[in-house]
């Protein structure tokens, strides 16, 4: 019993980790006014960055670091393109996704010889332990004994929602995607502030996917990714754009894959085929929306483009 | 006189940005020892080169036109309809149906595949239209949860109704085919078929839907304004989901041609094929328009089938053509070349007036 | 206005490709039309050249051809499943003699190819295409099952706590052989082992691998097989984490030691090399029998475990007694 707790507890602190992060880049980004559908190419830049960067020097964290300047750097083509020259941000996401799956594999094959994925990354990220907490039953080898990237993905949520919430600036970014104009008027720089919110939802991104590239997995292909991004964007409205509901949200699902997957294990597949099992974490994501949470409100100036001076 | 000058400043942009997005491939390509000229001689070559290569890029064409004007349709409401993939998913799952489990006479047999292809699609969008005229759920969730649901379905189904617990079903029964042999003699034996034709109606149905009826009148106005659409009587629920079911049907009825036309039987699959995300770049790099649709999904489809034979002849990996495509987006999207240009001349004006 | 700057765009886009198209045109006309006596040409399916599995492996084979047999090469990746017909159709126009067709996948696209191009001869991997064999075709496939099998006795004689696991790519007939020939394996070795069954539905995702392998192994196995493509990757991601000689993965298709070294029991390895070698070089040597199905098992050396394997010299020698049975037909491997 107590096993069967710490699988569940332990594959939905897997699955849920870059989810978070992810969906916490895409918070700040939309919480400014700017649509990010290009999560998914923002974590697969991330991922491979990461991950060549690790092999190469033998440090994840160096590795991480470099995937966070890799996924700024994306970002901020998107921020270029959609704050400053106004395109359709929507478009420019679909881009950033093209850009990333095309670059990012293309990269791969030039530097290892045609190869379809990258050698293994030996010195990935290992779990850490925390001192005491550790000895708790269950959470202990769970949660607490667990990879450094999701203890920066918990820690970020608080850190975002003290931000969003308790800052001036986070009050300004809240402003911008709300009432810009407003908060031109107000003295508040919508290009400046626009900016900073893509930037960061590239670096969030990019640790989310560094998670899947170097701590969960352990190399970066083609399908290492494979649409966390579109699942992020969901946990991000799901969770109504706020830090909590993205951390229940992300949560919520990854708790509903463990279920399908350790159901599989106690045996469920007599009874239900494995492919059936396998829909329950989307039907549950779609039943808990229809029945619990409803409408959700985006951001006032999501998507709409902004032209100083223009009402 | 300005107008014309506008119109010739953004064929000229639009070209550079086609240049600046081909040249951002020619470095990749350079950078990793490749030699450029050969690989888009290679790509140009192959898009319109022989009969048979021709008709292959018609045939991949064909799937983005749909994917393209369904999410257009939806977006034309102020729905973004990311679950294209999925319906698609679902029209082939349907067509497969009753390619394989009815019999009926030819001609009357694809009509029904396809229409029931077509009813399938739109059921399955109506889900997440419900669900957001009834409920408010966000469309964009429901849509991706969709996806991956249809895609199991169809394994499942695959395995266990279509076929006897095999990878993939028979061929359909040859009287569901829209496959003709005067469209594939053609072309050489390439894989053209009806779907095509039906493609270029469907643009047509959609253009005369949005702009010809009261209908596509009321569903544009919902999709721009909709609490006034409310307040000048129109509902918006009710034009939600009809968007929503129309765009589902159009996905579905891609999804029945691919299948009823490219491939003939269903396999299990892995991973969803792509095609409606292709699709929304497609819409979107077409302003939403059945005319852009069909124009950007030429693009689209040729650099895509060229992008094979580049890798064939040029040995050039296909994903350059990846990044070719998403900065070509960029520039476009962005009218970058124009920008520039309206920044230098305001910053110029702004100096003169300075001094 | 805007759609207007939009559509502008757009027309330019199509009239500057239609443009090159008559520049640049026929100039690379036949360049790509094989050199050399003999040519063979490959098509992946979408899992690209380099998958580390059968794509890799196969590819292997023909470029081994090309070294020994001085036979001309040319590989071709396919993006989606519906890039199988023109790919296969490219090598045929190119006249290319042997044209192989990589994967399950390719059972309805090499008939359609192969009916209109009679002249060439076109190979297939891993499918018998239903018994209907067309009279240019040669469809090679594996006895997976019993290669699964001795995996079976190796991890039925190698686990301590009577519980292994299988983790499937998705539930279909092509994975259920190894399942199938795994469970026997445990079972004729090891009476008391028990084996619990999953399958990812899906052959890429590495974080559903890893989180099966650990429900797994924390329900009691200590040693998992996967025939699961990238979702094993995953396996050997949760393996490295726990204890090394008390939790064992064992990898398939190539030898997979390299993603766990001290954790991999063995790999059954599917030699799809040896067969694209073996099948070249009858059809360069015109001896090739074409309408016909070659079925490569242990007998062949067309699967079998690595070389380079953990497992123990009294294990290792009850599996060969294992191996010298099934090779006499002594023991009969169930497929389903």
């Amino acid at each position: 019993m107590l096993s069967t707790m710490t699988s569940l507890l332990e594959t939905t602190i897997l699955y849920s980790t870059p989810l978070i992060l992810a969906a916490l880049g895409g918070l700040f980004s939309e919480r400014s006014g700017v649509i990010n559908i290009g999560l998914e190419g923002l974590m697969t830049i991330g991922a491979f960055t990461s991950a060549v960067v690790s092999i190469n020097t033998g440090s994840p964290w160096i590795g991480l670091l470099a995937g966070i300047v890799a996924g700024i750097l994306l970002a901020l083509i998107h921020a270029i393109a959609t704050v400053t020259f106004n395109a359709d941000q929507t478009v420019s996401g679909v881009a950033i996704n093209f850009l990333a799956a095309g670059l990012t594999v293309y990269l791969v094959k030039a530097l290892y010889d045609g190869a379809g994925q990258t050698p293994v990354v030996d010195s990935k990220f290992t779990e850490w332990a925390i001192p005491v907490l550790k000895d708790i039953p269950v959470l202990g080898d769970t949660l607490f004994n667990t990879s450094p990237i999701t203890y920066i993905a918990l820690i970020l949520v608080f850190v975002s929602y003290f931000v969003l919430y308790r800052t001036p600036f986070g009050m300004r970014l809240r402003a911008v995607g709300e009432h810009p104009h407003a908060a031109e008027t107000a003295g508040v720089s919508v290009v400046k502030m626009r900016y900073i919110a893509v930037l960061i939802s590239g670096a969030f991104a990019a640790v989310g996917g560094a998670a899947l590239s170097t701590s969960i997995g352990s190399e970066f292909s083609a399908t290492t990714v494979a649409g966390q991004g579109f699942i992020a964007i969901a946990a991000l409205i799901f969770g109504k754009w706020k830090p909590f509901g993205v951390l229940g949200a992300a949560a919520f699902f990854g708790f509903s894959v463990a279920l399908s997957l350790t159901g599989q294990v106690w045996g469920l597949t007599k009874y239900v085929p494995s492919e059936i099992l396998t829909m329950l974490p989307y039907l549950l994501t779609i039943l808990a929306l229809a029945g619990f949470v409803g409408r959700a409100n985006a951001p006032a100036a999501i998507g709409k483009l902004y032209e100083k001076g223009s009402r | 006189m300005i107008g014309k000058l506008n119109r010739n400043s953004t064929l000229i942009s639009s070209l550079i940005s086609i240049v600046l997005g081909m040249l951002v491939g020619a470095i990749a390509m350079l950078l990793s020892g490749y030699d450029p000229i050969a690989a888009y001689g290679a790509l140009f070559g192959s898009i319109f080169g022989s009969a048979s290569d021709m008709g292959e890029t018609l045939r991949t064409i064909t799937p983005l036109i749909f994917a393209g004007l369904s999410v257009a349709l939806a977006f034309r409401t102020g729905l973004f309809n990311i679950g294209v993939e999925g319906q698609l998913v679902i029209g082939g799952l349907a067509a497969a149906f009753v390619g394989l489990k009815l019999d009926l006479p030819p001609v009357l047999h694809a009509i029904v595949a396809l229409v029931v292809g077509t009813l399938a699609g739109a059921i399955w969008a109506l889900i997440p239209g419900l669900l957001k005229a009834i409920r408010g759920v966000h469309e964009v969730i429901v849509c991706i949860m969709m996806n991956w649901i249809a895609l199991f379905l169809s394994n499942y189904m695959v395995g266990k109704v279509l076929s006897n617990n095999s990878d993939s079903t028979e061929k359909i029964h040859p009287s569901a085919s829209i496959r003709v042999d005067f469209l594939t003699d053609l072309f050489d034996g390439a894989r053209v078929h009806l779907g095509l034709i039906l493609a270029i109606l469907a643009a047509i149905f959609v253009y005369v839907l949005l702009f010809k009826t009261k209908l596509g009148y009321e569903l544009r106005a919902v999709g721009l304004n909709p609490s006034a659409s409310e307040y000048a009587g129109m509902s918006v629920k009710r034009n939600i989901i009809i968007s929503m079911m129309i765009s589902g049907g159009i996905a579905g009825l891609a999804g029945a041609v691919e299948l009823l036309g490219t491939n003939e039987y269903l396999s299990i699959n892995a991973s969803l094929p792509g095609t409606g995300f292709d699709g929304i770049a497609v819409a979107l790099l077409g302003a939403n328009t059945p005319m852009g649709v069909v124009l950007s999904s030429m693009l689209f489809g040729g650099l895509f089938n060229g992008g094979n034979n580049m890798q064939y002849v040029a040995g050039v990996p296909f994903e350059v053509i990846r990044i070719v495509f998403a900065t070509i987006i960029l520039f476009v999207a962005a009218n970058i070349v124009k920008q520039v240009g309206n920044r230098k001349s305001r910053k110029k004006k702004g100096e003169n007036a300075g001094a | 206005m805007q759609m207007k700057r939009w559509l502008g765009s757009l027309v330019a886009v199509s009239l500057v490709a239609t443009l090159a198209v008559g520049c640049g045109g026929n100039k690379d006309k036949d360049k790509g039309t094989a050199k050399g006596d003999f040519s063979v040409g490959l098509v992946t399916d979408t899992g690209g050249l380099n998958d580390e599995s059968f794509n890799q492996s196969a590819n292997m084979g023909v470029q081994k051809a090309k070294n020994d047999l001085k036979v001309d090469v040319k590989a071709q990746e396919s993006k989606k499943d519906e890039d199988y017909v023109p790919n296969l159709t490219r090598f045929a126009k190119d006249k290319r003699n042997l044209i192989w067709g990589i994967g399950f996948k390719f059972d309805k696209a090499i008939p359609e190819v192969a009916e209109k191009f009679k002249d060439s001869k076109f190979a297939i991997v891993d499918s018998n295409l239903g018994g209907k064999i067309p009279s240019n075709v040669v469809a090679v496939t594996f006895k997976d099952e019993e290669g699964s099998f001795l995996a079976g006795v190796a991890a039925g004689l190698t686990t301590k706590s009577n519980q292994v696991g299988f983790i499937g790519g998705m539930s279909s007939p092509t994975i259920k052989k190894f399942e199938a020939g795994f469970t026997a394996g445990v079972k004729q070795a090891n009476p008391k082992a028990t084996v619990k069954v999953v399958y990812a539905e899906s052959f890429s995702d590495a974080t559903k691998g890893r989180s099966l392998a650990k429900s797994l192994y924390d329900g009691g196995a200590d040693v998992v097989y996967h025939a699961a493509g990238g979702v094993g990757k995953g396996l050997f991601d949760e393996v490295k984490s726990r204890q090394a000689g008390k939790y064992w993965a064992i990898g398939v298709d190539m030898d997979q030691s390299r993603l766990a070294p001290e954790h991999t029991l063995t790999s059954m390895v599917k030699r799809v090399d040896v067969a694209t070698f073996e099948i070249t070089k009858q059809a360069k040597e015109g001896t090739l029998k074409l309408g016909t199905e070659v079925n490569f098992g242990l007998k062949d050396d067309g699967v079998g475990l690595s070389k380079n394997s953990k497992i123990s010299p009294e294990v290792m020698k009850q599996v060969e007694e294992f191996k010298q049975k099934i090779i006499k037909g002594e023991i009969t491997v169930p497929s389903k």
